[in-house]
């Protein structure tokens, strides 16, 4: 049985570095799903095993304004257009509240399976959306990681696993999944994630191909045989999902293979589940039926990424921001309705991140500027429902923003031992950090 | 100063050059560059007879119609709130939102054709470099028609990027400041004295001038206060300087004190030698390869300083470079979605792609004209390609040389919805019948599968392929061949020459 790294080692980087034959790859689909289905069952990739969706509300979320310090005369003072009023919210405390754009959540909270952590950021914020983003993805808050925080647990604790250890559902590649060994897929839309070869004589193509392109022959063994696209290619930054120092077109190959191994199965199982649950029709919503889809089919992902987009709230914020808010809550609904007719609501973690929150006060145009410690949510069965760290002041600031009372590392720590089970969080967070009692 | 490129100029040089400087070309449009001589090649470039508008421009894009279509929109406005006085508040609130329905769907509309004409211009100009410096404009001084909303402001920067394209950075980076779409973009539009809005001052040092690292906190405080009182009068479609919104008092920006306004503070900027430095890294990058030396960097960043910011000679000494046609830049680079479709329908000969496919082929690819994801542009190279993209460009390749009849129907790209655009036709490319096939392979040339496949190779790759992809492309034409390859066995090797990984390399 050849296993996928196997096969990666015999025939694209080694023996045939220019370019892959699809029909060949498509041919020995089988084979390779055989090998995926065997390391499926080892502990850290197995069906059955604990799965995390990172869900990033993009743009930099207005935590006060998710969760509201409604008892605090300073969140009024500070935004006397934007601050939501004590029947506007739905109680959590005597001091906070969720904003009545989530009533799912808030029932969620009732019955212990919503946590919510507060004041989280880092040490040194940073403004910039692009750079906060990079540390969140990275959890380098120097910003020099070439590889994100899930790509090195995929790296480091999920060895010999198959590329659908993550999946992202996204346009692009998530920093986070930056690896050096297996960065996952990315994948939009099941339908169309697979080579489509239409025409005649298909048989023929792939009889052919096959034969051409059987591994390990000496027709492989080519004089003019290059070395896995270096001379061609240049070293690239690799910042975004791919391999550091790998050129283009080894990087390229890669990819194409990735997409054949992963294709097959995922086309299968995303056809297979149907659902009774109704979800909207919002790209989140639809990305959340997809991860539902994908689990009832007994993926071997641990991790599933999807974004919400939109949260860079200046202008106007009110409606935008309740309404976003609204429709987080609303796939979130269906998307735990989803798990318990599956059975599979026990298994699945989700936690949300944004890159930073908003300034205390409203500015001008009725909207908030970039600010720096947010709360964020953890949701499902697995979590130890309810307020997680203290409530950040709304007078003692930094730059007009809170202060963080919590390091995100610590909650990716947390979530990563306690949840995942990774057995070293050294090598994935660069160091270990205080874990919380999030889990169980 | 950059080492110059020797005497030698091969064919494959000039299809590097044009495929980077511009969109490549069809073999025929490469053997007529080449015939240039590398210098007059690059001069036809930077000085291109095309004039500016040689493609006229969509009727509601046009200064008086813009105009008079946006005072049409205020007239109905008002005399739709007059029509609702009557009204119970329920029936107005519902004329209201019927009215702004309108109003979206006219925008929405708008954009689509906006898109169109540009991608059609990229396609089907003369001027190739000038295209792709306004694509390169486009995406450093970003801005995204989903918050702008009013198309005719797109168009216009558009027009902006498209006549700086060989100018004055510095000079584009004073006009943007003006630009009625980047006002709308950034916020500067409610950045007012009392409550600043630091959002465009952040940007233009962060992205569009310094870069990270090259201010402080401080700096962008005080810049916010001297970018205040920008606004945008709808009524003329021009930004203007409210001096009773300005902050007019002192502020400390890179150790210098004075009551600033933004041009100042544009000025301060350029007074730095970084935004030399800034820019000609971003240019190389964006033309030649990522993470140039630190000496070719010196180099480049000098001629930019000394040439005024001037961009047409920093263009000039890159193309002359040595370096330019040196192995590690030679199909390197990752080419973009746009890059991607057009290099690949000039490559079939197509002028006229299948209708609605540019639009959605962007959206599935990852690059939506008028719609990069933030201020900071598209994320170039490798940051294209993910599993899902490859696969995608392979089965559009797969339908645009086949052609709708050919194709399972799972094969007909299905539209996505981008809010802020129009949907194209639902779907697309009803009836396409694929390339002319006698035009890129004609029969003669069918006979003899070797001479076949290395004509494809130069249109499809311009270089020669290594010894064992080409001889499997030969090897899987003999077996096609019966007397000789139908259009359809022509289509099938095409497409297979396009599923590989080197083919998303330029």
């Amino acid at each position: 049985m050849k296993t996928r790294r196997d096969f990666l080692r015999s025939t694209v980087l080694g023996a045939s570095a220019t370019w892959t034959v699809p029909m060949f790859v498509e041919r020995t689909f089988g084979q390779l799903h055989e090998g995926a289905r065997d390391l499926a069952v080892q502990p850290v990739t197995g069906k059955d095993d604990t799965i995390l969706i990172v869900l990033q509300l993009a743009g930099g979320n207005d935590g006060l304004n998710t969760l509201v310090p409604f008892a605090d005369d300073a969140y009024h003072k500070a935004r006397p257009r934007l601050a939501k009023k004590e029947k506007e919210i739905i109680k959590l405390s005597d001091h906070v509240g969720l904003n009545a754009a989530m009533p799912f959540l808030g029932s969620l909270f009732k019955e212990g399976d919503l946590g919510i952590v507060q004041g989280v950021g880092y040490p040194n914020p940073n403004r910039s959306h692009f750079v906060s983003t990079s540390i969140w993805e990275t959890a380098d808050t120097t910003n020099h990681s070439n590889t994100g925080w899930l790509g090195r647990y995929f790296d480091n604790a999920c060895p010999g696993a198959d590329p659908t250890v993550g999946i992202s559902f996204n346009k692009t590649q998530p920093e986070s999944f930056g690896a050096l060994k297996n960065p996952g897929v990315c994948l939009n839309s099941p339908e169309l994630y697979r080579w489509i070869h239409s025409g005649g004589d298909k048989d023929q193509a792939e009889q052919f191909f096959a034969d051409l392109n059987k591994p390990n022959t000496a027709a492989d063994h080519d004089e003019d045989e290059p070395t896995d696209g270096g001379s061609i290619a240049m070293a690239a930054g690799g910042k975004v999902g791919g391999i550091t120092g790998e050129g283009n077109l080894a990087f390229l190959e890669r990819v194409a293979l990735d997409a054949r191994v992963s294709s097959k199965t995922i086309l299968e199982l995303a056809a297979k589940h149907k659902t009774s649950v109704r979800y909207d029709g919002t790209p989140l919503a639809r990305n959340l039926n997809l991860v539902a889809r994908m689990i009832a089919g007994g993926m071997p992902t641990r991790v599933y990424y999807v974004s919400h987009g939109g949260f860079d709230t200046h202008n106007q914020q009110v409606n935008s921001h309740d309404r976003l808010l609204g429709q987080l809550d609303s796939g979130l609904k269906s998307f735990f309705a989803d798990l318990k007719q599956q059975g599979n609501d026990k298994r699945v973690v989700l936690m949300t991140f944004s890159e930073f929150g908003r300034r205390v006060s409203e500015n001008a145009s009725a909207g908030t500027d970039h600010g720096k410690a947010s709360c964020l949510f953890l949701a499902g069965a697995g979590i130890k429902g309810g307020l997680h760290g203290s409530h950040p002041s709304l007078t003692d600031l930094s730059e007009g923003d809170i202060k963080h009372t919590v390091d995100f590392r610590s909650v990716y720590g947390t979530l990563l031992g306690d949840w995942l089970k990774a057995p070293n969080l050294k090598p994935i967070l660069g160091a270990n950090y205080p874990k919380m009692g999030l889990i169980g | 100063m950059l080492a110059r490129a020797d005497e030698t100029w091969t064919i494959f040089e000039a299809a590097h050059l044009l495929n980077r400087a511009g969109f490549g070309g069809s073999p025929a449009e490469i053997k007529s560059f080449h015939a240039l001589g590398r210098e007059k090649a690059v001069d036809s470039l930077l000085s291109p007879a095309e004039p500016l508008d040689a493609f006229p421009l969509p009727a509601w894009s046009v200064g008086d119609q813009a105009l008079a279509d946006m005072r049409e929109r205020r007239q109905l406005f008002r005399s739709n709130r007059k029509a609702m006085e009557g009204l119970s508040p329920e029936a107005a609130a519902a004329a209201k939102r019927e009215a702004i329905k309108k109003i979206q769907q006219e925008n929405r509309q708008q954009a689509l054709e906006g898109q169109a004409w540009w991608f059609r211009r990229m396609l089907k100009t003369q001027a190739p470099l000038r295209e792709k410096m306004t694509l390169f404009w486009h995406d450093h001084f970003a801005t995204s028609i989903q918050k702008v909303k009013q198309p005719v402001f797109m168009m216009r920067q558009n027009e902006l990027f498209r006549r700086s394209a060989f100018g004055s950075f510095k000079d584009l980076t004073h006009a943007i400041l003006m630009d009625p779409a980047m006002v709308l973009y950034l916020d500067t539009q409610s950045s007012k004295k009392n409550m600043p809005n630091e959002n465009f001052a952040r940007e233009v040092m962060e992205l569009f001038t310094l870069g990270e690292g090259n201010y402080t906190e401080q700096d962008i405080r005080e810049a916010a206060r001297a970018f205040t009182g920008y606004y945008l009068n709808q009524g003329e479609g021009k930004v203007s300087h409210d001096k009773r919104q300005w902050d007019p008092t002192d502020k400390t920006i890179f150790g210098k004190t004075g009551p600033f306004a933004g041009k100042d503070v544009i000025d301060l900027i350029f007074a730095k030698k970084q935004p030399a430095r800034f820019m000609a890294k971003k240019l190389w990058e964006f033309f030649v390869y990522e993470n140039p030396s630190e000496p070719a960097l010196d180099a480049l960043a000098g001629s930019f300083l000394k040439a005024d910011f001037q961009t047409g000679p920093l263009l000039r000494e890159i193309f002359l470079s040595k370096e330019f046609y040196a192995e590690a830049a030679i199909r390197s680079q990752i080419k973009s979605p746009v890059q991607y479709l057009i290099e690949l329908l000039k490559q079939l000969e197509i002028t006229e792609p299948p209708v609605g496919f540019p639009v959605t082929a962007q959206q599935q690819l990852g690059q939506v004209l008028f719609m990069p994801p933030n201020v900071a542009g598209w994320d170039w190279g490798q940051a294209w390609i993910n599993t899902n993209t490859l696969l995608t460009r392979y089965n559009l390749a797969g339908f645009l040389t086949k052609g709708a009849g050919e194709t399972d129907k799972s094969m007909m790209p299905e539209r996505i919805k981008t809010p802020g655009m129009a949907p194209g036709p639902k779907q697309m490319g009803r009836g396409w019948k694929g390339p002319d096939y006698e035009k890129i392979a004609p029969r003669p040339l069918r006979e003899n599968p070797t001479d076949l496949v290395d004509s494809l190779v130069f249109r499809f790759f311009q270089c020669p392929l290594p010894d064992k992809a080409r001889k499997s492309f030969i090897e899987y034409a003999v077996t096609k061949k019966g007397a000789v390859l139908t259009d359809k066995e022509t289509a099938e090797l095409c497409h297979l020459m396009l599923s590989t990984p080197y083919y998303q390399l330029s």
